[in-house]
């Protein structure tokens, strides 16, 4: 039978939903995974405690709208430079001196820093689930049959217009220039005169204020707690390795492709299941794709 | 070391003193069964707490839906843990290095959102009280009997980690640790190595769940499946030595004592306590890896060669 | 099998990157007992060739035969096994572990105890001049002797076939000297080679018949004397930093 035919007005309409519902996700995600891309892209470094960032990012949102009932539209504006400031300071105090340490040192030292992240939120704000309630939550949005509310679609939109300004910037402005240089090869990089700690130290900067942004703007749609940035970390892990390794348009591909797999299994089996399928599509990518669905195999992976 | 262990419920019936040392056996067995796969084969896992979830969880259920012995339960747990470890040694042998690593914080994800969401079968979120029954059949044992149960399988994961140091299959490991390709031009068959080693070890950390969760009484998927369990296993090994056989015992000790301590030191505060020393946990991890990467094995081992040549 | 096999033959290899192909439709064949030398510019595809033979990369066509055993597509520690081992041009040592226990690995390939692998090893670091250092860290080796290390390494799983890549670069000329003499010591002792060197002067005296690769094809193959005569090598090298009239 020809499946468009059993295609009814409903099924339209829910099809409709579920890519608008994709749509806004992904943008979101985006927004989480890029800054996890560049520091892995040009650090070469796998930071297990970006998820932790993500989390004091949401903290951040909920204190503000307790504390002044800030709106965490505005408070982004307030986040960006903040976590600019913390990455500059984690990268000091840990991450510079493990930059060219083996792959099992910077695994500890970054979950040494997660566990510390989480548990001094831990013991300063609890374990109890905080939310930002704020009032554009309850305002829906009607696009035909689908209906969706203002809090998310603002948050997608201000997620991707971040993400697209640092494509921007690092496509077109010199640091950028020179961080992909640094990408690219870094011996060389030192050749050229870059000083490649100033490139990490910015780049590091860089993808922090990216994270803590998207927490503040995910606050209000998630519930905010100690370890809420664990489910987070894997997932933009897993959009990092499918759209190929510090690629960033791949890794806004990859941010889709994710939202589509939580949404159509969510619509499917429930949404109490949905993480269960990005950790298993992330089992399988790692397994059978680890270069990303676009990426070639480096030749350095055999090493040969 | 152990002949200590063996002789203190002789000397010592303090039960908070007996209680400390079934800990800091149980978490230098588990520490070692880690360090099989994570030192001496190199293959870092950060999801070994899905193994230790597994052991606990086929002896609670084997015990209350089944109606089976505990014994029977560790058995089950060792079964499934081997076929875990299967799929886990097969990304290792896809996966490098911090891949690996996040693909089994995945694996022990997958299981903790299964398990909790498994109301009907596992009891979710709640959790298995695990009944008390005395006798050596049931694992219901007093204070002593547990002491000679958690050194019994200390024994075995140190004797394991010894022949690792010492055997011809042990040697292959090293070289596989080291470096892969090498060790394949050397005839060594890489990847069964690696996944006989993450096989291996998911067995013992098996085995030493299911003894928990008998001699806590108690399983709840959000602690037995978490990654903090996991990193635990590393951390004790990291900061006692990693690829020694006598450091994750080493770290142990440090590590459940400074718990037992800060337990007791802060036990007003209850909803604090897990937070402060999980922020020393933490703080001791990114300052032993990089100051003193090869921990307190390898500070012996510096201390008695310095004194050799004085 | 008879004596008059050769014991390697390769038949139409090729082997493919995406767009690139690296080796392309190369035969030839080594005898028992023979010391065969690849040359060719950098990038000709020496070393992915190495890599084909000994088990690394699957060619997308042709056949390998190693001692009567069709070795194509088998995993390195299998074609080990069978008694073909390589070196490698960036020296991989076991760098936490110490000379002898390095050598050891190599030995336990064909011993069933650590004991008789330990006798072994200790024969071969000899051997290979490297006795002085046997307890001490790979790590801490200078370049020279690490590649000594690769060598000894290799020859500890007993091969009957063994493929030197560039185990002669970057040594100084006292160094250059003792590889040199340690592989006639070697080759005289009934085992056979294949070498990969760029060390044109180190090669007219070693190799008995020379491979010559280009883009990943054979341009010309015999005798050292008379590849140094064939205008096509002359072209191929032309632009490269030495000139092989130097030999």
């Amino acid at each position: 039978m020809d499946p468009a035919r059993r295609l009814g007005p409903a099924q339209i309409g829910v099809l409709t939903q579920l890519v608008v519902a994709t749509v806004l996700l992904g943008g979101i995600y985006a927004l989480i995974s890029v800054g996890l891309t560049l520091i892995f892209g040009i650090m070469r470094v796998v930071n297990f405690a970006h998820g932790e960032f993500l989390m004091l990012g949401m903290y951040l949102a909920f204190w503000a709208f307790v504390a002044f009932t800030a709106d965490p539209y505005f408070v982004v504006v307030v986040a960006i430079p903040l976590f600019f400031v913390v990455g500059l300071v984690v990268y000091g105090l840990v991450m510079r001196g493990v930059i060219h340490a083996s792959h099992n040192v910077q695994i500890f030292t970054t979950v040494g820093l997660s566990t510390v992240l989480q548990n001094v939120a831990l013991v300063a704000w609890s374990g109890d689930f905080r939310y930002v309630r704020p009032w554009h939550l309850s305002t829906v949005l009607r696009a035909g049959s689908t209906i969706f509310n203002l809090t998310q679609v603002v948050a997608s939109l201000i997620a991707v217009a971040l993400t697209l300004t640092l494509v921007a910037f690092m496509k077109w402005t010199h640091a950028g220039r020179v961080m992909r240089a640094t990408a690219q090869d870094r011996d060389a990089a030192t050749l050229m005169g870059i000083d490649t700690d100033r490139v990490y130290r910015l780049t590091f900067a860089i993808g922090i204020a990216a994270v803590g942004a998207a927490g503040v703007l995910v606050a209000p749609l998630y519930s905010v707690y100690p370890t809420a940035g664990l489910q987070f970390v894997l997932l933009s892990y897993v959009v990092v390795v499918l759209g190929g390794l510090g690629d960033m348009l791949g890794a806004m591909i990859g941010s889709l492709i994710v939202a589509a797999v939580e949404v159509a299994g969510s619509y499917l089996f429930g949404a109490a299941w949905k993480e269960i399928f990005y950790f298993i599509l992330f089992i399988l990518v790692l397994g059978f794709r680890p270069a990303g669905l676009f990426g070639q195999r480096g030749a350095g992976t055999l090493g040969v | 070391m152990f002949g200590l262990a063996a002789l203190t419920p002789i000397l010592v019936r303090d039960a908070y003193f007996l209680d400390s040392l079934v800990l800091i056996l149980l978490w230098g067995a588990l520490s070692a069964a880690w360090n099989v796969a994570g030192g001496y084969a190199g293959q870092v896992s950060i999801g070994h707490a899905s193994f230790f979830g597994i052991g606990a969880y086929s002896a609670a259920l084997t015990v209350t839906r089944f109606g089976g012995g505990p014994w029977f339960g560790m058995l089950v747990g060792i079964v499934i843990s081997i076929g875990a470890g299967f799929i886990i040694g097969f990304l290792s042998n896809r996966l490098k290095g911090p891949y690996f690593a996040l693909s089994t914080i995945a694996f022990s994800q997958v299981l903790l959102i299964g398990v909790s969401r498994w109301r009907g079968f596992t009891s979710g979120a709640e959790g298995i009280p695990v009944p008390f029954r005395p006798g050596f059949a049931t694992l219901g044992l007093g204070h002593v009997g547990w002491v000679y149960m958690a050194l019994a399988v200390a024994l075995v994961c140190y004797a394991v980690e010894v022949y690792l140091e010492r055997s011809r299959v042990g040697y292959q490991l090293a070289g596989v640790r080291e470096d892969e390709d090498a060790a394949e031009a050397l005839g060594i068959p890489t990847r069964r190595l690696k996944v006989g080693a993450v096989t291996l070890s998911a067995a013992l950390t098996s085995v030493c769940g299911s003894l928990w969760a008998q001699y806590v009484g108690f399983v709840d998927p959000t602690y037995v499946f978490s990654v903090d369990l996991s990193v635990r296993f590393a951390l004790n090994t990291i900061i006692g030595g990693m690829g020694t056989a006598l450091g994750p015992f080493l770290g142990s000790i440090l590590i459940t004592s400074l718990e037992t301590y800060l337990r007791a030191t802060f036990a007003g505060v209850k909803a604090g306590f897990t937070g402060i020393y999980l922020i020393i946990y933490g703080t001791a991890l990114i300052l032993v890896v990089r100051f003193v990467p090869d921990g307190l094995a390898g500070i012996a081992a510096r201390v008695r060669v310095r004194r050799a040549h004085a | 099998m008879s004596d008059a096999a050769p014991i390697l033959a390769l038949d139409r290899v090729t082997k493919r990157f995406g767009g690139l192909t690296a080796v392309s439709g190369v035969s030839f064949r080594v005898e028992a007992r023979e010391i065969l030398g690849i040359i060719g510019p950098n990038g000709a595809g020496k070393t992915t060739l190495f890599n084909v033979i000994s088990g690394y990369y699957r060619p997308e066509s042709g056949r390998i035969h190693f001692a009567g055993h069709d070795v194509t597509g088998q995993p390195p520690h299998a074609i080990c096994r069978l008694g073909l081992t390589r070196t490698f041009q960036l020296v991989k040592p076991f760098g936490n572990l110490s000379v002898i226990d390095n050598v050891m690995i190599g030995a336990l390939t064909r011993l069933p105890t650590v004991s008789a692998a330990r006798l072994d090893a200790e024969r071969v670091v000899e051997t290979c001049g490297l006795a002085a250092h046997a307890a001490g860290h790979a790590r801490t080796l200078p370049i020279g002797l690490r590649k000594r290390l690769e060598v000894a390494r290799a020859l500890a799983t007993r091969p009957r076939l063994l493929l030197l890549d560039e185990v002669m670069a970057g040594l100084n000329p006292t160094e250059l000297a003792g590889m040199i003499e340690l592989i006639r010591r070697l080759h005289a002792d009934g085992l056979t080679l294949i070498v990969i060197e760029h060390i044109m002067a180190a090669m007219m005296r070693l190799a008995q018949r020379i491979v010559v690769l280009h883009h990943g094809e054979t341009i010309a193959e015999g005798a050292p004397a008379a590849i140094t005569q064939d205008r096509r090598v002359v072209d191929a090298y032309l632009g490269e930093e030495f000139v092989l009239a130097q030999a």
